[in-house]
């Protein structure tokens, strides 16, 4: 008895295991930018870019996690104060008046990073800066900096390990906390990044590989450090020619990174991810497209269990309301006959719970009562 | 004498007709002279602020407990709370609550002047059983309802209580009612004054004992041990015969107990309570109900749940306990209240006003939330047993004391909140002070009750000694 209950229950993991009867619901995005100081320009642009592209292809600010030093729209040095570039010519403000950061300045932190990635906050970190994810999100995490092999450095102070990250994403699905996540990292060797991965349904994409280094792409010489990287200016270039209806698919994405302009090897790790890369569209990761599906009946949530739903879901509107009624009669029915059973106090104090309901003004109620009770007072007092 | 006799009730009546127009004066004044926000005026539980906050809750169809702000009753608010709203053009705001206020002081005045003479009567007639006044000329007795009547208007205490619109001057209006109730034997109305008393703040509830005390065996006496010497030396000097000296010496030691009237007094109690509970019902019926009323009301006192500085002691001690060992001290603390009612009934049974003065003092001192207010009203009480207690030592100081306590609370507030230069522990330390001066003033008209009896005792065995 007890083998068979075990049986039923593996059987049950592994129905739910596969992902397939979640469906995507909704898309993150967790983008980070680990250096700060004023030569490390590039990686803020490129994190705020990368911002910029995934708010105008659709995803919210309150699903996005943006994690930036945030030192260089401000900085002394800058010769533009309070407007970041990604191009020397100066076309696109990144930092406009709409960039909600949610980490900034020393709160980039490892700890941090790897709190936000698994849920575990402390009980007064405020909702802005937790990843609510769940069994229905894909989650994109961008993550740009100085890295090396199995590291990525933060901040000047602290390292994230491969190992480190491949561990929070375990905690993550084991958690439940996405459907498929895309990890793209801008950092020299950042193919070693996601060395120690094995949770299913997450696809990586490094900007180099081991022993290459991740080079930037121009120098801003009014600004006077370089503005872009290389690997996220040709990702951004890929998306500008895109709008939020395009269906533009992954493998489009990775095929438009070219060694050469690159001066490293873009790779892209596919084997913990099953769909195939050319049927995904980019704006499954970078954008917020759902699928919607119509429906003329009254809403109920996509779940499997719907054992309590009385109401028939298949009936058109104009006939519902008479539905409701005829359900609402046969309800009162069965709960007068049932009371019928009860004892008369009851039902004594259901129908006076009834008429409170309908008594409009208990204040005056009340008022009268004070009234009455002093009015007693007196008399009783002034007679006993 | 009787020129005199008639004098007296005339400057009463112009002292506090004098109170009643300075209270005006100060009411006229715009801001309530800042009173109202001063936190010995001002409780959590008696704030005006909150009670307007609680009726605009209410108005806008929310529990009027929502937010934690107001945490008294609902008929409190049926009454008080449309009066917060109106205002009269041209007059400060508030204005109707403050008439309500003095309203409730005089009517405190009035009934506490009644309970003075019926316990002077009762005083006089005590005396003059024990055989130490021939006639009623021979001592002089005070007026003690009059001293106490002008006492509790003229307190500066009960005056900046009622002008800082706490609603203190109701909850002791309550209180007094209830023991004129039960001096002057009507039921119902002592046991109205007892229910409202404990709905309106929970720690009138010890008065129970007092009241059904005083409603059983009656007024404060002094001990019935020398009514029966005084009676025996009087019968051995009446009669010689041996066989009436026997039958007359098997008298029983205990006074009769009403039983009839102390069952009339808990049975109009269970009335009126019923009568609070569904009234309270229906004004928060839509609101959670009584569970609700009680958990705010109540569990908010017992569980001293805002640490905002009063004049007490707890907020300070409840700032730095353990959440671990919280719930340990809330029982420690409470009990404290509670230990100390069944020593002091076996003590002072034969004295059941003085007794509710003690309670009162007690909880005022050891309550959650204590104000002036609370203050204000024993320390009327105190002046009702003038009579006895004109021996009380350490008066002075204790006058000082107060006197220096209620000028130094305010400048150590400032110091703290305002300034900055102070800390938390100057506002404590006059708290802690002022807590001594109480627990020194309660000690000593205690013991100085009891020297009142002893000296008695001693007297009216001299007096035996010397007739026979």
């Amino acid at each position: 008895m007890k083998v068979l209950t075990l049986v039923m229950l593996l059987c049950y993991s592994f129905a739910f295991s596969s992902g397939d009867t979640t469906i995507h619901t909704n898309n993150w995005a967790v983008l980070v930018c680990t250096s700060r100081f004023w030569f490390n320009y590039r990686h803020m642009a490129n994190t705020l870019s990368l911002y910029r592209t995934v708010k105008r292809l659709g995803i919210p600010d309150e699903r996005i996690i943006l994690m930036l030093a945030d030192d260089m729209a401000c900085n002394a040095r800058n010769e533009y104060p309070a407007q970041v570039f990604n191009n020397e010519n100066h076309k696109l403000n990144l930092y406009g008046d709409n960039v909600e950061v949610d980490y900034r300045g020393y709160e980039v932190t490892v700890e941090n990073f790897l709190r936000v990635l698994t849920g575990r906050h402390e009980n007064a970190v405020p909702r802005s800066k937790r990843l609510l994810s769940d069994e229905g999100s894909h989650i994109l995490l961008y993550m740009t900096g100085h890295g090396g092999d199995e590291f990525l450095k933060f901040q000047d102070a602290e390292e994230l390990q491969s190992h480190d990250l491949a561990d929070a994403v375990k905690q993550m699905k084991e958690k439940r906390r996405f459907k498929e996540l895309m990890i793209m990292v801008d950092t020299c060797q950042a193919a070693t990044l996601f060395n120690q991965l094995q949770s299913p349904d997450v696809l990586a994409i490094g900007s180099s590989l081991k022993g290459e280094n991740s080079y930037s792409h121009h120098l801003d010489s009014d600004v006077g450090v370089s503005v872009v990287d290389r690997f996220t200016y040709y990702t951004l270039a890929f998306f500008e020619r895109l709008n939020i209806y395009d269906n533009a698919s992954l493998n489009s994405l990775f095929r438009s990174y070219d060694p050469k302009l690159l001066m490293s090897t873009a790779y892209y790790r596919t084997d913990l991810y099953q769909p195939h890369l050319a049927e995904v569209p980019v704006t499954n990761f970078f954008g917020s497209v759902m699928e919607t599906l119509h429906t003329d009946s009254v809403y109920k949530a996509f779940s499997s269990k719907t054992s309590n739903n009385k109401i028939n879901s298949e009936m058109p509107l104009n006939q519902l309301s008479e539905h409701d009624e005829l359900q609402k009669a046969n309800i009162q029915n069965d709960e007068l006959k049932t009371e019928k059973q009860k004892c008369p106090y009851t039902q004594m104090r259901v129908d006076l719970h009834k008429k409170l309901e309908k008594l409009e003004n208990v204040d005056t109620v009340v008022n009268l009562g004070i009234a009455v009770m002093l009015l007693v007072v007196m008399v009783s007092s002034s007679l006993l | 004498m009787a020129e005199e006799q008639n004098k007296k009730p005339c400057r009463f009546w112009i002292w506090a007709s004098a109170s009643v127009v300075f209270r005006l004066i100060l009411i006229s004044f715009p801001g309530n002279l800042n009173l109202s926000s001063r936190p010995e005026v001002s409780t959590p539980l008696t704030s005006i602020r909150r009670l307007a906050e609680g009726y605009w809750l209410k108005q806008a169809s929310m529990s009027p407990y929502a937010g934690s702000m107001y945490h008294g009753s609902p008929l409190l608010l049926s009454i008080l709370g449309p009066l917060t709203v109106q205002s009269i053009k041209g007059q400060p705001s508030h204005l109707l609550c403050s008439l309500v206020f003095v309203i409730a002081d005089i009517l405190s005045a009035m009934l506490l002047r009644g309970i003075g003479q019926k316990l002077q009567m009762a005083y006089g007639l005590n005396a003059r059983l024990l055989g130490f006044l021939k006639s009623s000329r021979d001592k002089v007795i005070l007026p003690c309802g009059d001293i106490a009547a002008l006492v509790y208007l003229w307190n500066p205490f009960t005056i900046v209580s009622c002008v800082g619109l706490s609603t203190s001057p109701i909850e002791n209006l309550a209180v007094v009612l209830a023991l004129f109730g039960a001096v002057t034997r009507r039921v119902p109305l002592a046991a109205f004054g007892f229910v409202m008393a404990t709905h309106l703040s929970l720690y009138p509830a010890t008065l129970a004992i007092p009241i059904i005390i005083i409603l059983g065996y009656g007024l404060d006496a002094p001990p019935i041990k020398l009514f029966l010497q005084t009676r025996s030396v009087e019968n051995e000097k009446s009669s010689t015969s041996t066989v009436s000296k026997q039958a007359k010496s098997k008298q029983t030691t205990h006074l009769p107990f009403l039983w009839k009237t102390v069952a009339h007094f808990l049975f109009w109690v269970l009335l009126w309570s019923l009568y609070v509970l569904v009234l309270c019902a229906l004004s928060l019926n839509k609101y959670g109900g009584l569970e609700e009323m009680f958990k705010r009301t109540y569990g908010f006192i017992l569980s001293i749940e805002d640490l905002s500085p009063n004049i007490g002691v707890f907020w300070y001690f409840f700032a730095e306990v353990f959440d671990f060992f919280r719930n340990f001290f809330l029982i420690v603390f409470h009990v404290n209240v509670l230990f100390m009612l069944l020593p002091l009934v076996i003590r002072l049974k034969h004295r059941p006003c003085f007794l509710a003065f003690v309670y009162l003092a007690i909880s005022s001192i050891l309550k959650s939330y204590p104000s002036v207010g609370d203050s204000a009203l024993y320390l009327s009480l105190w002046a009702l047993f003038v009579n006895e207690l004109i021996d009380m030592k350490f008066s002075f100081f204790l006058f000082c004391g107060y006197l220096g306590i209620s000028l130094l609370s305010p400048v150590m507030h400032n110091l703290w909140i305002w300034r900055g230069t102070g800390n938390a522990n100057f506002y404590f330390g006059n708290a802690i002070g002022y807590a001594c001066f109480q627990i020194v003033f309660v000690v000593e008209s205690v013991s100085a009750m009891l020297n009142h009896d002893r000296a008695l005792r001693r007297s009216s065995s001299n007096h035996g000694e010397v007739k026979s």
